[in-house]
């Protein structure tokens, strides 16, 4: 998929915002939305939000892990632990990219946000990256990747799925030359020891 | 638009928002963008999708050009037809590739009436393996000497590989998904409820047709 497939889905989330102007529930496909009441928070979706927001038409409050002190807590957990930690929420990156693209002025200390929500992905990133590495030596044709997101998996596509193909096809062709080789290399030690005798 | 919230489905009496139906529809397009495979068409959903499209078309013209409502509501019906349309169109690519053996497959299904494909891709794909031996015979094949002349259709075959590795995320907790080991040792995995994980798409294929699964 094409990362901006990913956003897209990542769009769907809802988040709050407080609207600026007053209007009854919005009956929408995907739910109803509102009363909105100017000044008071309401829940949209993330696509509706940003549509708004470009409109200038709200406000957006930013999710409660958009925090300083919240990421700066995770960063650190992400450094200490060997696995990958449980993200706030599963399109962090595309959440944090949208609102800190038009509605920074919303963020409180947003160049800050910014630049942790990077390191953390750069230490996940790497992370994978190991682990992708390690994979691969053992030869494996499986692995478990709990709390990665979509966005982080999207990356390391079509790479590590392609790697791991083409590894089962290496290990398939030898073991399908194997029996023959053994067959050959046996015939040839007989024929070898009949020239000792 | 009040009254889009709840529609019938009249052959079996359950009552589905229309928010069910864009969820059930978002996952399919999600899981046929990633799966190497087609899978069962969700025919009703699109329809059904594709009337509540109509409706709120309908409707958005009653309103005013200033009613903020109005670019609301087109912005979502953009975002559905996004799906809607990269969804068949994935189908369709996929049909054109792997046009033989799906047609092979498919002529099983229908006779037991679990047919992957809509009537209309169904035909789509017969006819465009028909074009296809057409043109080969008209470009190459009538030109050739008479004992050469024979389109070899399985010959032609491209199939998807049902080998390759995949990233998904169990729905459900699974016990006992057997992975084939080269060795001959099969390995049994358990998938626990919101794992993910990668693996070969040949033992998930039928936990992602029972919605057991979802590709990331």
């Amino acid at each position: 998929m094409e990362p901006y497939e990913i956003e897209f889905i990542g769009e769907n989330r809802i988040i709050s915002i407080t609207p600026n102007f007053t209007h009854d529930k919005i009956y929408l496909i995907c739910g109803e939305f509102g009363p909105f009441r100017a000044g008071l928070p309401v829940n949209v979706p993330l696509w509706l939000a940003i549509m708004l927001k470009q409109k200038q038409k709200c406000h957006v409050i930013p999710p409660d892990w958009m925090d300083v002190e919240v990421l700066e807590n995770i960063k650190e957990e992400e450094k200490r632990s060997r696995f990958f930690t449980k993200m706030p929420n599963e399109h962090y990156m595309v959440e944090a990219k949208l609102i800190l693209g038009s509605a920074a002025e919303d963020v409180p200390n947003a160049p800050e946000i910014k630049t942790i929500i990077k390191d953390i992905w750069d230490i996940r990133m790497s992370k994978l990256r190991t682990s992708m590495d390690a994979l691969m030596k053992t030869g494996g044709g499986y692995g478990r990747l709990d709390h990665l997101t979509m966005m982080e998996i999207n990356s390391v596509k079509p790479l590590l799925p392609a790697a791991m193909d083409n590894l089962l096809r290496m290990q398939m062709k030898t073991k399908k030359t194997a029996p023959s080789l053994n067959l050959n290399s046996s015939t040839f030690s007989q024929s070898g020891s009949s020239q000792n005798t | 638009m009040e009254s889009t919230e709840e529609l019938q489905f009249s052959d079996d009496e359950e009552e589905v928002t229309a928010e069910t139906v864009l969820k059930t529809l978002q996952s399919a397009w999600q899981n046929e963008r990633l799966s190497p495979e087609i899978l069962p068409h969700q025919n009703d959903m699109v329809e059904c999708m594709l009337g509540q499209i109509q409706h709120m078309e309908r409707n958005i013209n009653k309103l005013s050009k200033t009613d903020l409502r109005t670019s609301i509501h087109k912005m979502e019906i953009s975002r559905i037809k996004f799906i809607i349309c990269n969804y068949l169109k994935t189908r369709l690519n996929k049909i054109e590739k792997y046009c033989i053996p799906i047609l092979n497959q498919e002529r099983q299904r229908i006779e037991t009436d679990t047919n992957y494909l809509t009537p209309s891709e169904y035909k789509y794909a017969q006819e465009y393996v028909l074009n296809m031996e057409n043109h080969m015979k008209n470009v190459v094949l009538n030109k050739m000497p008479g004992n050469m002349q024979v389109f070899e259709m399985n010959k032609m075959a491209e199939h998807p590989n049902l080998q390759t590795h995949v990233f998904l995320k169990a729905n459900e907790t699974i016990n006992g998904v057997v992975l084939e080991d080269l060795t001959g040792e099969d390995e049994e995995i358990d998938l626990e409820e919101g794992s993910q994980h990668i693996l070969q798409y040949k033992p998930i294929a039928d936990l992602l047709k029972n919605g057991k699964v979802t590709l990331l």
